[in-house]
């Protein structure tokens, strides 16, 4: 209604002056983005924790091939097998990921706030309840299927997984609605889409896909839930309710999984110019990239328990595992050359580093060994390592489909996303709380988790091609056999427990993150506005922000480093 | 005085009753059927007509709104407030609306699966919840001053909200006593029910006679009553009522005529 007449004045002050409420009652009325956004990460950390922690059980029971000694049961390993896939993708990684845009992405477009606050505080909320619906069920015997029948408990359990499940989804629909509208319709003045943050882009980016694909997955679910309340009962029957997880299994593998870790990208685009003190050499390169890399990610189509066959010969599947690596290689290299063009002004005395921050080439590594430029190197090497192995899945004569290959590319995948967002999480902490979290312990943290999910990533991969199947085979003695018999059963078990050993170094990593996160809570140490030298616009305001963002409005937009801009300015002026 | 978004809405709906009239004369309409909606004569084809006139009674009345609450009128907005130009409201006002509506939500999943009571609780919330967030976030953008926005917005719900809460606070109550009368003993039911009048009474009398008693404790009180009239009815729901000895018809008239 009020689009019809001409817009009121803006007066920044008002928003300044808003009352400040804190505690339960903050939690449950809020409308400030950053509020929803912290909402989102501590979701996400504590999921992740719950999660990793379910992946050291799975890994160490893997290890003893001999028996069921933790689970006891093939149902019971199901359940926490497929808890651990969906758990890592849809309670860890989408919210850890939306929590960091909550609260960076309206900063960064010179927005007060995200679009729909109301919305984006719902959806955390679903969120919570989804998550919360899931994770009793699981516990009460249900799942996402189980592979040796079910009682009519349990049945109602799974059910119950399955509307959880679907309430999680809904709300990553709804705060991706939220982030995507917020890059689309809140940019400031001057700022176009090819100026955008490459993190703001690489969300808006992710956010498509996700509305796209996502719903796929809602359907999958509501004719699963139809079929095991209303249908013919198999999915009581034994080895029936394994379909469940066949039919959602495209959402923790390739090309869908991708989809996930688009933000890595952006992640690595926006940490690595203000690591090398310099501009995003290859900016347009970089929006492009991360647009064919979310194209390539785009994974509702990829059905196999729908399209049967031999569904490793689909073309378009090859297609989109052989082309996957390339956006993710072209990112690195186009942030390489970032950071080298920063070593060569510094050998050569150029002046083309500009910015707060600029400075001698022991600065600039400096700054490049910092816990955000590791962890997003890191992270995008996790990724490509990732996408080499989804790339391997899809030659073949090497035939790893259905082996530990598709685990590897998950866990590298979704881990490089991991790392991606505590890198994010670390980098934009002054504006996240308005503090600073512990450089060493990340730096410790961060090495610790990419080594982790190097060595769970390799067992899994090198399992592959010694004909590990993907679900544990040792579990298969117990009922009826999953999988043929793997060619080589030893080195497989050595294998299992080099996996066991990253697991076991990601939850430290985790648990360090939890120790780092509550460090810095007691800390009071004040924050400068912008300690990196950042160079878009989340930068320009203080530590933390105000409520509305900024003191007053951001001047017009001239390029992809606003800040860089100013400082130019205000170097002539001098 | 007339807004512009009430000139736009209230154009748009005349020119959807003209629509109407227009497509009633011409797919059968007779008479003065189409100008008094079917009073006097034909109104033509049914669907067509009466959705065009649906939208545009529905657009008038939008017009209506725009022009009672001065939406959309800057100028008329500042009158209001007494300054020259209104302030943009940048913030959305805090809400509980969100949050109650995820557990509206979370009820209804939970209730598909497990009860279809617990779904309809939920689908009932999500109902109160949908118009709540609409008035609140139409509140929002009524005018640039939060303090008038939430007394606008007040002078429209509550005379909705207030008997709506109490009258579904008396629901659940006397279901909820009744349930416990009809759990306990028929010696039992009378004491309960006599008890309970008489706290409501002592409390009721208490606040009367001390007008200066802490707004806190007075909140306390009647919801510690709350939660104990509304656990007994659950636990009496639970238990199930107790056995009732049914006299034959003949029997309850003879009673009844006694009881005259």
């Amino acid at each position: 209604m009020t689009m019809t007449d001409s817009p009121p004045v803006a007066d920044t002050a008002l928003a300044a002056a808003s009352p400040r409420v804190v505690g339960l009652f903050d939690a449950l009325t809020t409308t400030d983005h950053k509020r929803i956004g912290r909402l989102w990460l501590r979701s996400g950390v504590l999921a992740l924790l719950a999660a990793t922690i379910v992946g050291v059980v799975l890994t160490v029971e893997n290890s003893n091939s001999s028996a069921d000694d933790i689970f006891g049961g093939v149902n019971n390993y199901f359940q926490y097998f497929s808890a651990y896939r969906f758990g890592l993708v849809l309670l860890v990684v989408a919210p850890l990921f939306v929590g960091l845009a909550t609260v960076v992405v309206p900063m960064q477009v010179g927005a007060t706030n995200i679009a729909f606050p109301r919305a984006a505080h719902g959806a955390v909320w679903l969120f919570m309840i989804g998550a919360g619906i899931t994770v009793v069920s699981v516990a009460a015997g249900g799942g996402w299927g189980a592979l040796d029948g079910v009682s009519s408990g349990e049945r109602d359990a799974i059910a119950l997984t399955l509307v959880g499940t679907a309430l999680v989804i809904v709300s990553l629909l709804a705060a991706s609605i939220c982030i995507a509208t917020t890059v689309v319709s809140l940019r400031t003045a001057g700022m176009n889409l090819l100026r955008v943050p490459l993190f703001a882009w690489s969300m808006l980016v992710a956010t498509s896909v996700w509305l796209l694909t996502l719903p796929v997955a809602l359907g999958n679910l509501a004719l699963i839930y139809l079929d095991l309340r209303g249908g013919p009962g198999e999915y009581g029957t034994a080895g029936g309710s394994g379909a469940i997880y066949a039919q959602l299994g495209w959402l923790v593998e390739q090309p869908q999984v991708y989809a996930f870790a688009i933000p890595v990208l952006g992640v690595l685009g926006q940490i690595a110019p203000v690591a090398a003190g310099r501009r995003h050499a290859q900016h347009m390169v970089a929006v492009a990239l991360i647009g064919l890399f979310g194209l390539l990610a785009v994974g509702g189509w990829s059905q196999p328990f729908f399209q049967g066959g031999n569904y490793d010969e689909n073309f378009v599947f090859i297609v989109f595992g052989l082309f996957a690596v390339l956006p993710v290689l072209g990112s690195i290299g186009a942030a390489t050359d970032t950071i080298a063009k920063r070593s060569a002004d510094d050998d050569g005395g150029a002046s083309a580093s500009t910015g707060p921050g600029a400075g001698t080439a022991g600065a600039g590594i400096s700054r490049l060994l910092s816990v955000h430029g590791l962890g997003a190197i890191g992270a995008a090497l996790l990724l490509l390592a990732g996408t080499v192995a989804g790339l391997a899945r899809v030659i073949q004569p090497w035939d790893l489909g259905g082996r530990t290959t598709t685990t590897a590319v998950m866990n590298l995948v979704l881990y490089g996303a991991v790392v991606a967002a505590i890198a994010g999480i670390w980098f934009w902490a002054p504006k996240i709380s308005g503090r600073h979290l512990p450089a060493a312990m990340g730096r410790l943290v961060l090495l610790d988790l990419v080594a982790g999910a190097v060595l769970l990533g390799a067992a899994d991969f090198v399992s592959g091609f010694l004909e590990a199947p993907a679900f544990g085979y040792q579990v298969a003695g117990s009922t009826a056999p999953l999988m043929a018999v793997p060619s080589d059963q030893n080195l497989i078990e050595v294998m299992n427990v080099v996996g066991a050993a990253g697991a076991v170094l990601i939850v430290l990593g985790v648990l360090g993150v939890v120790a780092a996160l509550a460090k810095a809570a007691r800390s009071d140490e004040p924050v400068e506005d912008n300690p990196y030298g950042g160079q878009t616009l989340e930068w320009a305001t203080s530590s933390p922000p105000p409520s509305g963002n900024f003191s007053e409005p951001p001047e017009r937009v001239v390029s992809e480093a606003p800040l860089l801009d100013t400082v130019r300015e205000n170097g002539e002026e001098a | 005085m007339f807004t512009t978004g009430f000139k736009f809405f209230f154009g748009l709906g005349m020119a959807l009753a003209g629509a109407a009239v227009f497509y009633g004369y011409t797919t059968g309409g007779n008479h003065m059927g189409p100008l008094s909606m079917g009073w006097k004569g034909g109104i033509g084809e049914h669907l067509g007509y009466s959705l065009l006139l649906g939208l545009g009674v529905t657009a008038m009345t939008v017009a209506l709104f725009l022009v009672f609450f001065r939406d959309a009128d800057p100028a008329a907005q500042a009158h209001y407030m007494g300054v020259e130009q209104i302030p943009a409201n940048s913030l959305v006002t805090a809400s509980f609306w969100p949050v109650v509506g995820a557990f509206g939500v979370g009820a209804m999943a939970i209730g598909l699966v497990l009860h279809t009571a617990v779904f309809v609780t939920g689908l009932v919330v999500c109902a109160v919840v949908a118009i709540e967030w609409l008035m609140d976030s139409w509140a929002d953008r009524a005018t640039g001053d939060p303090e008038a926005n939430r007394v606008l917005r007040n002078r429209v719900m509550a005379p909705i909200e207030i008997p709506a809460l109490g009258a579904a606070l008396v629901a659940v109550g006397v279901l909820a006593t009744s349930r416990i009368l009809l759990a306990t003993s028929k010696l039992g039911a009378v004491v309960v029910a006599g008890v309970v009048s008489v706290l409501i009474l002592a409390v009721a009398v208490l606040f009367v006679s001390n007008r200066r008693i802490n707004r806190n404790i007075l909140a306390g009180s009647v919801l510690i009553l709350a939660v104990a009239v509304l656990a007994g009815g659950v636990v009496a729901t639970v238990t199930g009522e107790r056995d009732f000895v049914h006299h034959d018809d003949d029997h309850v008239g003879v009673e009844s005529e006694e009881g005259n």
